[in-house]
């Protein structure tokens, strides 16, 4: 899976050399000429496209593949989210499909030449009430059981790991445990998005950017234009052109039920902002990331010294990716609860992203009732840890016509047939 | 103090006043007024601090809060601004970001293999070998810039206001200080917010003239009733006019937030001036026009003793008077819009010596000034939705078109004379408070206090200034040669070039990749060069490459000023006097503070089973329902049959989520016509509530049903025990508790110890005959007291949430959230009976037909084989022999009564039959065995107690 047909390698010696002959590396990735037809359309150029696209062309040899996106690469949910990794799930599965993902966290720096910097700092997820440190245990007998690293500490532990941490029994929600997971960390998550393109494009796959999808081209379905049921997807209909393609994957966030709407394919999701802000930078104190679901928020320090912080998804359905007033006062707040040291450090900028929210917190995966067209959509809150292993699925379930097993649950169909993913499902977000 | 000038008119700093502070240690004085950076430069100081990545030292550049070499340490607060931030006597002040200080830092070395460490460098080493990389992270990390937490920093004094004015304007300079005048003068209520010390903007470090005429806006301005707020910022413009503004003048907080739903927003935020890109743009003494002029005009401060000054337009020239006034040599003007002009400048680690031209000839020099340009900052319009438009004539951005509500005015808009700018902001000010009254007509319109408002609604003022004149301004970015973009951030046009032939040639990809713009100034200074320097990059215009869009918020605001207070209320009960007099320990259960037990739970439980105990279990979720269309509203959300409870008759339920996943749970009972109680979880009150107004609303709106939630308004005690209708006896006479007149799951309202309308059930949560009655709250202290108080022969003892848990856990009752969880389908609870498939419609009904046909986990009654043995609630049961999960423990005691460890647990259905031998994996990693049970009760399974 290694990446090959690169034309400039990456490594401390090409610095060197080129920094000495003063020369530009060449382009990350082309930009490539217009084309009228593809094997495979990928629409959405964040990390579950792109994966989708390099895994293609890696693992299945299908090169002559589109990805497609409105803006930039990585300009959705790929490049808005707070970039925690972690495997320390619920379910059996869940654990099984998250520690793949890791895995291929994991080695993606040498995999894709590019250092994805990686930081495995571990992951703390605190306990406020004997109800969530119930869950913590449970978490952990899981885990324990599956080889995963996972693990319940106390208050003096917790201090020991992260100093900044008010451990003491006087706040309002005091410190009662925490879920330690020390391979869980952080990742750079645009290098994420830039190692999977610059691999997709070495192995020829074209990546338009810019490229806005107007619409689906079908032929064949009950519905308007032969979408629908029964139809077969014929192309794609975009701001600079029709392409034609019998295959089209619909890995887009934020947007997704609008786009598979196109192809006259209903999705099950609403559509919600999730909230996230960043500190000016301070000299490095806060060394694991720290989640507390009781106060909303969870929070890291970068390698650039600022804090970043997330909350969870706005209660309200809108495609609005302002912000709010509001979502920085209760952070701050609950930021202060936790570290009440920090009052002087400076909120710098705060940002949404959007989140397609499923019924049942699952991922939509695999094929549609319109022939030849995909979808790897509805991943919430939590799509960009599953990027890789959802890329590596999709891949395969494009390349053989088949869904893989891993996450034949999430397909479509279980919305009609009953079968909504609980505690079965691989990806199913934990609590 | 060698570089003070003498005393001049005009001046912001108080001679007959002078501060001490200290500087990396070493003792210096200023003035009052001064910032502490006007005293540093006042003193001699050159070099503020060290770059980023290289280490480079680095000296004033803006002298304003943007000034991006200008951040320092002052005592246990990173990160201040040292050219905004005014001195006070005994600061503590040194440079961050050093190693190990300012004068000799080791990381300067950096600069030397520079050419190696291009932008992003990072994403392309380290990868191999992989083992080594967390090391290399520790070393990266040690480049993080920024100042340092002191963790013992006291959260202080945070409160927030909030205010509605008709009009807030955000900046003070000519513009916006006219634009407050006029709107106050028709008959606005206005807040004017000014970033700096002083109103005033450019006219302060202007002519005398200049001086007297802000000096007298301000007086027009205060006549008026403006209510002027200096040294704080609008930081944010939200939905609908909802503008923050961050204070940092109050007297006691740090900063203070202050929250304004404005009528009209004026943005009068002027420009701010942009650095020149070239080779050696970063050395000490080499600064922006307006810095000059700010030194020396607001401070008496002497910039430097011999100049070139490179002048693109008139700041130029003003920053040339402005320096012969204060006596430095003006070696050379280039007043050129040429970019070839000048080529590079050179000097020491301390200071600029030379200049460079583009003619071959060199200028020594200790000081060099560029006025080259203005960025427009249109943060605050951005927010509002606007995007701003390049005009390439006047080398800069425009707003575009902001809403109808939101108004720009002054130098962000155009250029002009002082008096252009006074005349438009007087015009911007009038359209404004006559926007703002139409808005205040139908605001009073549409509240049902004021039905009716005098005369009818004032026409909506179109907008018809004349917009600002253009001065023309020739496109000066970067010279011929490299120079830094990004000062925060250590990035240089060379970095950005090299970028965007690597691909990352959007105006977003650049900064992610670059990390230009990210910085603390977030692209006040930077956006519009990263733009230029993009676009000469790919041959594209400025307007082709377009910018990046500006976040909330326009300046960075203390977490202290944004969190506020500390304030997480507490609930208790009114109980709450008695239970803490009574040697109480108490446990946090969501919002609440309730008793976990009096000192001995299992005591408490033994004497609720012999005698008769109380406890205060007001936190039960209660919410009045009203309406003919109640029976309708329980039959939706329950999964069992509502239509024909008769009143006085109490029912238990499940509520599911439309997932059917068991939402909540409690009884209800029909209290009178059309009149019920429900009772909710604790944890699961507010939920059930939005649940059902969810419905109400949005689903089902044409029925008739009034919501209360009533839970703080009613005190609930559970009376539980043998002797408990003894004890209830004693205290009311209008309700026959006759085994038969009151049977089990009846409801009955009557006088309790004297109280009137106290609703009392007999439900049977602990298993024993028992009644909840719910009081008033004012009398619940009262009423908890009486049953104490007549109840000492018979035995009455309080008892708390765990002797609760203890004893329905021998009854075998479930708790929602821990017996079962966020997956957990109604039919894991085992209430089979309840799920009534028949009725019409209830929510969660699909999925919950759906799932009875699969192989559900099951909540079945567990005793571990040694009864001494009792497992960790969360042990995970697997099958024999195996590490395969069947199922967990999900409550776990020691039972008083059965004297034997009993379990509740959510098994798989293959485990679930009555006598299945389970493998429990404990914690400590031993394996135990335990036996499933016939029934959910492991006591008294006939429930022959509770219907005594």
């Amino acid at each position: 899976m290694a990446l090959r047909n690169h034309p400039a390698k990456y490594s401390a010696f090409g610095l060197v050399r080129r920094g000495l002959r003063k020369t530009n590396w060449p382009r990350v990735w082309r930009e490539p000429d217009w084309k009228s037809s593809y094997d495979v359309i990928i629409i959405g150029g964040g990390v579950h496209g792109l994966a989708t696209a390099y895994y293609l062309a890696a693992n299945h040899g299908i090169t002559n593949v589109a990805v497609l996106d409105k803006a930039y690469l990585g300009s959705g949910g790929s490049g808005r989210n707070t970039a925690i990794v972690r495997s320390n799930y619920l379910t059996p599965e869940g654990v099984a499909f998250y520690d793949r993902s890791l895995d291929l966290y994991n080695t993606m720096s040498v995999d894709l030449n590019l250092n994805v910097m990686f930081s495995e700092r571990g992951h703390m997820t605190l306990a406020h009430t004997d109800s969530a440190l119930r869950t913590m245990n449970w978490r952990a007998e899981v885990n324990k059981l599956q080889k995963i690293d996972s693990s319940v500490i106390g208050p003096d532990e917790i201090k020991k790991l992260a100093p900044s941490l008010d451990v003491s029994t006087n706040t309002r929600y005091p410190i009662l445990g925490a879920l330690y997971h020390p391979p869980g960390g952080t990742i750079r998550h645009d290098a994420v998005v830039w190692g999977y393109a610059r691999g997709a494009d070495a192995q020829g796959v074209d990546l338009h950017q810019k490229t806005e999808v107007l619409d689906i081209l079908c032929e064949g379905g009950d519905g308007a234009d032969g979408k629908g049921a029964g139809a077969t997807v014929t192309g794609v209909r975009t701001r600079r052109g029709d392409i034609s393609a019998p295959i089209v994957v619909n890995c887009t966030a934020g947007w997704a039920s609008t786009i598979a709407g196109m192809a006259g394919v209903r999705l099950p999701i609403t559509t919600h902002p999730l909230q996230a802000a960043v500190t000016e930078p301070v000299k490095a104190f806060l060394p694991t990331v720290v989640v507390s679901g009781s106060l909303h928020v969870y929070v890291s320090q970068t390698d650039r010294g600022e804090l970043v912080f997330g909350a969870s998804v706005d209660p309200v359905a809108t495609y609005n990716m302002g912000g709010t007033l509001e979502f920085t006062e209760e952070l701050a707040g609950h930021v202060l609860e936790l570290m009440p040291g920090i009052s002087k450090m400076r909120l710098l900028r705060q940002w949404a992203g959007l989140c397609d929210m499923t019924p049942d917190y699952s991922p939509v995966m695999g094929p549609t009732p319109v022939e030849g067209f995909y979808v790897d959509v509805g991943w919430g809150t939590y799509g960009f840890k599953a990027g890789p292993v959802s890329g590596e699925q999709m891949a395969a379930c494009v390349a053989n016509r088949a869904t893989p097993d891993l996450i034949k649950p999430f397909e479509l169909s279980r919305f009609t047939e009953g079968e909504l993913v609980g505690e079965k499902g691989a990806a199913a977000v934990g609590h | 103090m060698k570089n003070r000038l003498p005393s001049r008119a005009g001046e912001q700093i108080d001679r007959s006043t002078i501060l001490s502070f200290t500087w990396n240690g070493k003792k210096l004085e200023g003035f009052a007024g001064d910032t502490i950076a006007s005293a540093l430069v006042a003193n001699g100081v050159t070099v503020l601090s060290r770059s980023m990545k290289y280490h480079r030292p680095r000296g004033l550049l803006t002298a304003d809060y943007w000034d991006p070499n200008a951040t320092v340490q002052v005592g246990d607060e990173p990160n201040v601004r040292a050219a905004h931030r005014r001195l006070e006597d005994g600061m503590v002040v040194s440079a961050q970001n050093v190693s190990p200080s300012l004068r000799f830092d080791v990381k300067a070395a950096n600069g030397l293999v520079g050419r190696f460490l291009t932008a992003g460098f990072y994403y392309k080493t380290f990868m191999k070998p992989a083992a080594l990389w967390p090391r290399y992270e520790k070393i990266l990390a040690t480049f993080a810039p920024g100042g340092k937490v002191d963790l013992n920093t006291p959260h202080g004094y945070h409160d927030k206001r909030y205010a509605h004015p008709d009009v807030v304007v955000a900046g003070a300079g000519p513009a916006g200080l006219a634009a407050a005048i006029a709107a106050a003068a028709d008959g606005a209520s206005v807040m004017l917010v000014e970033h700096e010390h002083e109103v005033g903007g450019h006219l302060l470090w202007g002519t005398d003239d200049d001086r007297a005429t802000a000096a007298a806006l301000r007086a027009e301005a205060e006549a008026a009733g403006v209510e002027i707020l200096t040294n704080s910022t609008v930081t944010g413009r939200y939905e609908d006019n909802w503008v923050a503004i961050a204070q940092r003048s109050h007297p006691m907080a740090v900063e203070r937030l202050i929250k304004a739903r404005a009528k009209m927003l004026i943005v009068a935020a002027g420009t701010i001036e942009r650095p020149y890109v070239f080779a050696g743009n970063d050395l000490p003494g080499v600064m922006t026009s307006g810095a000059v002029q700010r030194l020396i005009r607001m401070y008496g401060v002497k910039p430097g003793t011999r100049a070139v000054v490179l002048a693109a337009n008139d700041s130029g020239a003003a920053a040339v008077a402005a320096l012969d006034d204060a006596g430095v040599d003006v070696a050379r003007v280039i007043g050129s819009g040429d970019r070839a002009a000048l080529v590079k400048a050179t000097g020491s680690s301390t200071r600029i010596r030379k200049v460079h031209m583009g003619d071959g000839t060199t200028e020594n020099c200790d000081l060099l000034v560029t006025a080259v340009g203005w960025t427009a900052p249109t943060s605050l319009l951005n927010m509002a939705g606007d995007r701003p438009v390049y005009d390439p004539s006047a080398a800069r951005f425009f707003p575009g078109t902001p809403p109808d509500n939101v108004l720009a005015t002054g130098g962000i808009t155009g250029d002009g004379t002082r008096d252009q700018l006074i005349e438009h902001g007087r015009a911007t000010g009038r359209l404004a408070a006559g926007r703002a009254a139409v808005v205040c007509h139908r605001l009073q319109a549409s509240t049902a206090r004021a039905a009716s408002v005098d005369g009818a609604e004032p026409s909506y003022p179109a907008d018809e200034r004349a917009a600002l004149p253009r001065a023309p301004h020739p496109e000066m970015f970067r010279a011929a040669t490299h120079g830094i973009v990004d000062y925060s951030e250590d990035v240089s046009s060379k970095d950005l070039f090299g970028a965007a032939a690597e691909g990352f040639d959007s105006v977003e990809l650049i900064k992610r990749f670059t990390t230009a713009t990210m910085g603390p100034s977030q692209g006040k200074l930077e956006t519009v060069n990263t733009v230029a320097v993009l676009a000469e990059a790919r041959g594209e215009t400025i307007a082709e490459v377009g910018t990046t869009v500006w976040r909330p918020p326009y300046a960075p605001i203390t977490l202290g000023a944004l969190g506020g207070r500390v304030f997480e209320p507490v609930r208790v009960s009114a109980i709450q006097p008695w239970h803490e007099a009574n040697g109480v320990t108490p446990i946090l259960a969501g919002q609440w503070i309730r008793p976990e037990h009096y000192g001995d739970p299992a005591e408490e439980v033994r004497n609720t089973r012999t005698n008769v105990g109380i406890t205060d279990v007001t936190p039960l979720g209660k919410l009045d329902l009203q309406g003919p269309d109640v029976p309708k509203l329980l039959s939706l959300l329950y999964t069992n049959k509502w239509m024909q409870l008769p009143v006085g008759g109490v029912r238990y339920g499940i509520m599911c989520a439309e997932d059917g996943v068991v939402l909540d749970d409690g009884v209800t009972g029909h209290l009178g016509d059309d009149h019920y109680l429900m009772t909710t979880t604790s944890s699961g009150a507010a939920t059930v509530w939005n649940w059902i107004e969810m419905w109400l609303q949005t689903e089902r709106p044409e029925w008739q049903v009034h919501v209360t939630p009533i839970t703080t308004g009613l005190a609930s005690i559970n009376i539980a025990g043998p002797n408990s209708r003894a004890l209830l006896g004693r205290l009311t006479d209008d309700i026959d508790l006759g085994p038969e007149a009151f049977a089990y799951m009846q409801v009955r309202t009557g006088t309790i110890a004297g109280i009137d309308d106290c609703i009392t059930w007999r439900i049977g949560f602990t298993g024993e005959l028992s009644y909840e009655i719910h009081v008033p709250s004012q009398h619940g202290l009262h009423v908890w007291n009486q049953l104490l108080e007549h109840g000492v022969d018979l035995g009455v003892q309080p008892f708390g949430l765990e002797a609760q848990r203890i004893m329905r856990l021998e009854k075998g009752h479930f708790i929602v959230g821990q017996d079962t969880d966020g997956l957990s389908k109604a039919p894991t609870t085992g209430m089979i009976p309840l799920l009534k498939l028949d009725k019409d419609d209830w929510a969660g009904k699909p999925e919950v037909a759906w799932v009875l046909d699969d192989d559900y986990p099951v909540v079945v009654a567990v005793q571990p084989t040694d009864p001494t043995v009792v497992p960790e609630e969360a042990c995970q049961i697997l099958r024999a022999d195996t590490i395969d999960i069947v199922g967990r423990i999900t409550s776990s005691r020691f039972s008083p009564t059965l004297g034997r460890s009993i379990c509740l647990a959510q098994v798989s259905q293959e485990f679930s039959e009555p006598g299945t031998e389970l493998t429990v994996l404990l914690v400590n990693g031993t394996r135990t065995t335990a036996r499933v049970m016939e029934h959910h009760a492991h006591f008294d399974p006939e429930g022959t107690r509770l219907r005594g």
